[in-house]
C-alpha cells in the first residue's frame, strides 16, 4: 500500500470504503428523522416488485453501460466489501445491544432520546439499516456481475453458490417483508372463524376459516419443589432444585429435606374450611393435581405431613408449610404438547381436517397456520385455540436463496480457503 | 445416566485424550494418538447417549449441556485437523480447552430436567445444536491459534503456516456455522412462523457470522496484516461468545428472546 496516498486518490482502498460506507449510513440518518420508520406494509406489491425490478435493471446497466468504470471496479473489491461489512456489524451490535421495539409500538412507548430519533429501537425498519443492506447487495451484484465474466472452474461455483443464494435471500427477505401477513385467530371449540386480527389489533375477514373439533394439552408431570415463604424464590437459590413426579412411594431430597410421596390424586377437588383441608378426588374440568407428601429433616421434631397443589382456575395453590422458613411448593405443570383438531375451510372451497401443533403447521393454499396459544387463565383446560396465519408470498425466494447458502457452506467445508 | 456419573466418563475420557497428546507431541506417527483420542470420545460420547436416553430428549437444551457437546466436538475438530493438516500440537490444544469445559460442569453441574418445551420438539432441534456446537468448537481452536500467533509473534519461525491452519479452520468452522444458522431459521420458520425475526440469540447470531465473513474477506487480499487478522478472529469469537450464552445476560434481551432455555 501506498502510504502516501491522499484519500480520493487512486487507487482507492478501505478509508474510502469506511467514507462510503459511513455516508450511506449517514444519508439514512438524514431521512430517518423527518420520515420516521418504514412501515413494510407502504411497500407490498406492486411497489416491492418495482423496485426490485429497478434495482436490478440498475445494477445491470452499471456494469454493461459503464465498462471499467472506476467506481463499478471498486465496488466490486474487497476494499469496498471489508468496511461495509464492518459498518453493517457495528449496527447489527447496536440492534443487539439496544431493546427493540415493534412497529405499531406508539413513539410515546420508546425511550425519548436521540438514538430513538435516529430509529435504534426500531433497527430493522430503520432507513439507515434498509439503506445499509442495499449497499451490501449492490457490492454483491456488481462481484456477482464481474465475476460472470471470468473462467468458469469448481472453485468459482462456489462462489457462486455464496453470493448469489445471499444476494437472492436478502433482497427477498427484505422486498418480501412488504407483502409478509400475520394475523392471530381465536377459535372457541365447536365454532367456526373467520375474522382475525393483525399485529395492531385490526380486525379483518380473511379467505381462510377455521373450525376447532377438539383442543387438547399434555401435560408434564408435576414437580415438587421448597420455596423460601418470604420470597417465594425456590432453594437452594443459587441451583434450584426440584422433583418431577414419578411414582408413590418414592423418596426424593430437595433443599435438605427428606421428602416422600404418599399420595397422588391427578384430578382432585381442594375443600377448605377454617381449620382442615380436604382433598377428594373430582374427575371433571377444573380439577387441580394433587400430592400428599411426608417431610423430615433433622431439625423438625416429627415429619410434617400434608396435601400439595398447584391449583387450577377453580381452586387456589396449596403449600406445606414446613417450618417458619420454608415450604415445599408444586409450581405450574409445563406443557409436553398442544394440539388443535381442525377443518380448514377456504373461499376457492378447499376443506382439509388436521391436527395443528407447534412444530407441525398446516399449509392451506398460500396461508400456513400455526399453533400459536390458548386461554391461558384456563391452563389445560381451555376451550379456545389460538392460531396464528401466516401469508408470505416471498418465501420460495427466500429459501432459493437459503438453499443456495446451504449449498455454497458445503463447497466452503471441501474447497477451503484459495491458495 | 445422570450428571452424578458424569465425572467417571469424564475423567477417563481425559486421561485418554492427553495421553494421546503427549504421544503426538513425541512422535511423527499418528496412529496411536488417533486411537486413543477415537477411544476418549467413545467414552465421553457413551454418556452423552446415557444422558440422552435417561432424559427422553436430545440433552441440547440447558448451557449445561450444550458445554457437555462442546467439549466433546473440541476433540473431534482437534482430531480433524490433526489428520488433514498433520499439526502434532493442536490435540494437546484442544484437550486443553475440553478439560476447561468439562471442568465447568463437574462443578456446576446441570440440573436433570425431562422438560422439552413444544417449540424444541422438531427434528432439527439435534441437527442444528450439534452442528452449531461443531462448529462453535472449531472456532474455539481456530481462538487458541490466534491467541498463541499474537503471544508468540516473535518467536515463531514460520508465520504463514500458522496463519494457513487459522484459514483452513474458518473455513470449517464459517461453513457450519452457515449450515447451523440457515436450519435454524428454516425451524424458526414452521415454529414461529417466520424465518428470521431480529430476537436477540438471532440478532448475535447473525453478528457472529459477520465477523467470520468479514475475516474471510480480509484474507483474500496479500495485503492483509497476520496481527490484524488474528486480532480479527479473536473479536469475531467474542460475539460468539454472546451469541452463545451472553444473550442471557444482555438487558437488551431480558424476558425478551424466545431462545432463552435455560432452568430458572
Ligand atoms: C454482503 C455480503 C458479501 C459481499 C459484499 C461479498 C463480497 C466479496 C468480494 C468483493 C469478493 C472478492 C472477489 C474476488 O475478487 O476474488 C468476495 C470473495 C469471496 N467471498 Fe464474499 N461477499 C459477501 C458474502 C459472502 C458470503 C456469504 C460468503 C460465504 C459464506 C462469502 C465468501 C467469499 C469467498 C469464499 C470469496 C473468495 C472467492 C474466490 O475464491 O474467488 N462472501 N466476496
Amino acid at each position: 500500500m501506498n502510504n502516501s496516498r491522499k484519500i480520493w486518490e487512486k487507487p482507492w482502498d478501505y478509508t474510502e470504503g469506511f467514507i462510503v460506507a459511513g455516508g450511506i449510513a449517514l444519508a439514512g440518518t438524514l431521512l430517518q428523522f423527518p420520515l420516521g420508520n418504514i412501515n413494510p406494509v407502504d411497500f407490498g406489491s406492486p411497489v416491492n416488485i418495482i423496485i426490485g425490478a429497478l434495482f436490478v435493471a440498475g445494477l445491470l446497466c452499471c456494469h454493461f453501460l459503464l465498462k471499467g468504470n472506476y467506481i463499478v471496479g471498486w465496488l466490486s473489491s474487497v476494499r469496498s466489501t471489508l468496511p461495509a461489512l464492518l459498518v453493517m456489524l457495528l449496527f447489527i451490535v447496536i440492534l443487539g445491544l439496544t431493546p427493540q421495539f415493534t412497529i405499531y409500538e406508539p413513539q410515546e412507548h420508546l425511550p425519548g432520546n436521540i438514538f430513538s430519533r435516529m430509529g435504534w429501537y426500531r433497527m430493522t425498519t430503520s432507513w439507515t439499516f434498509v439503506f445499509l443492506c442495499f449497499y451490501m447487495l449492490t457490492i454483491l451484484g456488481f462481484t456477482l456481475l464481474k465475476k460472470a465474466r471470468k473462467l468458469q472452474s469448481w472453485r468459482r461455483l462456489g462462489f457462486y453458490l455464496n453470493h448469489l443464494g445471499l444476494f437472492i435471500a436478502l433482497l427477498g427477505g427484505l422486498l418480501g417483508s412488504g407483502d409478509l401477513q400475520r394475523f392471530t385467530m381465536t377459535v372457541a371449540e365447536g365454532n367456526t372463524e373467520w375474522r382475525a386480527q393483525d399485529a395492531s389489533g385490526n380486525i379483518r375477514e380473511l379467505p381462510v376459516a377455521i373450525e376447532l373439533d377438539t383442543f387438547k394439552i399434555e401435560e408434564y408431570p408435576p414437580k415438587l419443589v421448597v420455596i423460601d415463604n418470604r420470597t417465594g424464590k425456590i432453594l437452594p437459590e443459587n441451583r434450584p432444585e426440584s422433583y418431577m413426579f414419578e411414582a408413590i412411594g418414592k423418596t426424593t431430597q430437595l433443599n435438605g429435606n427428606t421428602i416422600e410421596l404418599l399420595e397422588y390424586i391427578p384430578q382432585a377437588a381442594i375443600v377448605r374450611d377454617s381449620v382442615f383441608t380436604n382433598v377428594v378426588p373430582m374427575p371433571m374440568d377444573g380439577a387441580a393435581t394433587a400430592l400428599k407428601v411426608r417431610v423430615t429433616n433433622p431439625s423438625l421434631k416429627e415429619p410434617v405431613e400434608g396435601w400439595v397443589s398447584n391449583g387450577s382456575y377453580m381452586f387456589p395453590y396449596q403449600v406445606l408449610y414446613i417450618d417458619e422458613a420454608t415450604s415445599v411448593a408444586m409450581p405450574v405443570q409445563e406443557v409436553k404438547k398442544y394440539t388443535s383438531q381442525v377443518t380448514v375451510f377456504t373461499k376457492a372451497g378447499h376443506t382439509e381436517k388436521a391436527g395443528i401443533e407447534v412444530n407441525k403447521p398446516l399449509s392451506m393454499e398460500d396461508w400456513i397456520i400455526y399453533q400459536y396459544s390458548y386461554d391461558e387463565s384456563m391452563g389445560k383446560y381451555s376451550k379456545t385455540s389460538v392460531f396464528e396465519l401466516v401469508r408470505d408470498p416471498w418465501l420460495k425466494v427466500v429459501y432459493t436463496g437459503i438453499f443456495m447458502l446451504l449449498a455454497g457452506a458445503l463447497f466452503l467445508f471441501i474447497a477451503g480457503p484459495r491458495k | 445416566m445422570t450428571w452424578d456419573h458424569f465425572i467417571y466418563f469424564a475423567l477417563p475420557a481425559v486421561l485418554l485424550w492427553i495421553a494421546a497428546s503427549a504421544l503426538a507431541l513425541q512422535s511423527p506417527k499418528k496412529l496411536l494418538p488417533t486411537l486413543l483420542t477415537i477411544l476418549g470420545l467413545g467414552v465421553f460420547f457413551s454418556f452423552i447417549i446415557g444422558l440422552w436416553i435417561s432424559l427422553e430428549r436430545p440433552p441440547l437444551r440447558t448451557m449445561g449441556e450444550t458445554r457437555l457437546w462442546y467439549s466433546f466436538f473440541l476433540p473431534v475438530a482437534g482430531l480433524i485437523t490433526y489428520q488433514r493438516w498433520k499439526y502434532r500440537w493442536i490435540l494437546s490444544f484442544s484437550t486443553i480447552l475440553s478439560a476447561v469445559f468439562i471442568a465447568v460442569n463437574i462443578v456446576k453441574p446441570d440440573i436433570h430436567n425431562k422438560v422439552l418445551m413444544p417449540a424444541l420438539q422438531s427434528p432439527w432441534f439435534a441437527p442444528h445444536v450439534i452442528i452449531y456446537m461443531f462448529s462453535y468448537a472449531i472456532l474455539g481452536a481456530v481462538t487458541l491459534i490466534a491467541l498463541y500467533y499474537l503471544v508468540r509473534e516473535k518467536k515463531i519461525p514460520d508465520k504463514e503456516r500458522i496463519m494457513d491452519m487459522a484459514d483452513n479452520l474458518v473455513y470449517v468452522g464459517i461453513a457450519f456455522i452457515t449450515m447451523g444458522m440457515l436450519m435454524g431459521a428454516i425451524w424458526a420458520k414452521e415454529a414461529w412462523g417466520h424465518y428470521w425475526s431480529w430476537d436477540p440469540k438471532e440478532t448475535w447470531a447473525a453478528a457472529t457470522w459477520l465477523g467470520y465473513l468479514i475475516y474471510i474477506h480480509y484474507r483474500l487480499r496479500k495485503t492483509s496484516k497476520n496481527k490484524i487478522s488474528a486480532i480479527m478472529l479473536i473479536c469475531a469469537f467474542v460475539l460468539l461468545q454472546v451469541c452463545w450464552y451472553g444473550v442471557n445476560y444482555l438487558p437488551s434481551a431480558q424476558g425478551r428472546s424466545v431462545h432463552t432455555y435455560s432452568v430458572r
